[in-house]
């Protein structure tokens, strides 16, 4: 029997739902503290300014992506025959990525549908818990040692539930 | 490069992108509301003095917080001079980047129940565990 693709079987609820709900909050809070709703409302349209621009980006890198490897490449370097190059890439990957992990999601979900393994995008998430620019100010509160233990078990903890994913996920590749 | 594969491969990311936009800017919105509506303040009331309670009241607060990781660290350096184990701070600065329930919905949405909530759950765990290996190991380097 043919495998359902994981993009035909993504969950109906969504924003549909979500954002008249979040707009009935707004109305509401708006009601009883309407300066601190109009702060909120400031911040979020500040965050859309700041991400929309690196969205456009992601878009047009995923179609540079796609196009200079073919589904099979993918495969190669993040699929199940990936290895310790396609963990080492996971890794350094979620240690260097910046911004939001919303512009992330997208193109994980976008490198998902061409076979990159669970595995690899729960490394990649957990390893965005490195924040490289805010060492300096992490070693200045919580002390060098500190910092460097810190990052070390991220890096093993980030393995181990990948491997613990790879585990659920054989057999069962799609939700 | 093939451009037509470009084309398609954009135009693809671009519809994935216009079909979740309401879920991403409801996500955006509700963390405008907890930014502003949410102090650090009341995250720190939070806290009871008890180590164990305290580690896995970190872990949910932090996993229920956002903003940059810089203000965790904040947090954190006041909740330690306020006598805080450094479990619970531990614990709270690594959910604080690692879980994300007010992003849970969007996740949901690209990745499915599945794997939104077995990643969910390890993060948890793992923060939970983590926070301890690291400040076990920090108690043997001194």
């Amino acid at each position: 029997m043919k495998k359902a693709s994981r993009k035909n079987r993504k969950p109906k609820i969504g924003g549909k739902i979500l954002f008249p709900v979040v707009i009935i909050i707004y109305l509401l809070l708006y009601n009883s503290a309407p300066e601190k709703t109009l702060e909120a409302l400031n911040k979020s349209l500040s965050i859309i300014t700041h991400l929309l621009p690196i969205f456009v980006a992601v878009i047009v890198i995923m179609g540079l992506i796609t196009a200079l490897l073919q589904v099979k490449n993918f495969a190669g370097l993040l699929g199940k025959q990936s290895g310790i190059k396609g963990w080492s890439i996971g890794i350094i990957g979620g240690i260097l990525s910046h911004g939001s992990s919303l512009i992330w999601y997208q193109m994980l979900a976008d490198l998902r549908e061409h076979d990159v393994r669970d595995s690899l995008i729960v490394t990649f998430l957990y390893t965005r818990a490195i924040k490289l620019p805010w060492l300096p100010l992490m070693i200045s509160y919580f002390g060098f040692t500190f910092t460097v233990l810190l990052t070390v078990y991220i890096i093993f903890g980030a393995i181990i539930q990948g491997i613990i994913m790879d585990k659920i996920s054989s057999g069962k590749q799609y939700d | 490069m093939d451009q037509q594969a470009f084309i398609q491969a954009f135009f693809k990311s671009l519809k994935g992108f216009l079909f979740n936009l309401p879920l991403l800017l409801s996500v955006i919105l509700l963390t405008g509301l907890f930014e502003v509506f949410i102090t650090p303040k009341m995250l720190s009331s939070l806290f009871s003095g008890n180590t164990f309670l305290d580690t896995l009241t970190g872990t949910i607060v932090g996993g229920a917080s956002v903003g940059q990781p810089f203000v965790s660290y904040l947090i954190g350096g006041e909740l330690l001079d306020d006598g805080m184990s450094f479990y619970a701070v531990t614990a709270f600065i690594l959910s604080w980047v690692t879980l994300g329930i007010v992003q849970l919905p969007y996740e949901y949405r690209l990745f499915g129940a599945r794997f939104t909530l077995t990643r969910n759950l390890l993060a948890f765990i793992f923060a939970l565990l983590i926070a301890i290996t690291t400040v076990q190991s920090l108690v043997w380097f001194k």
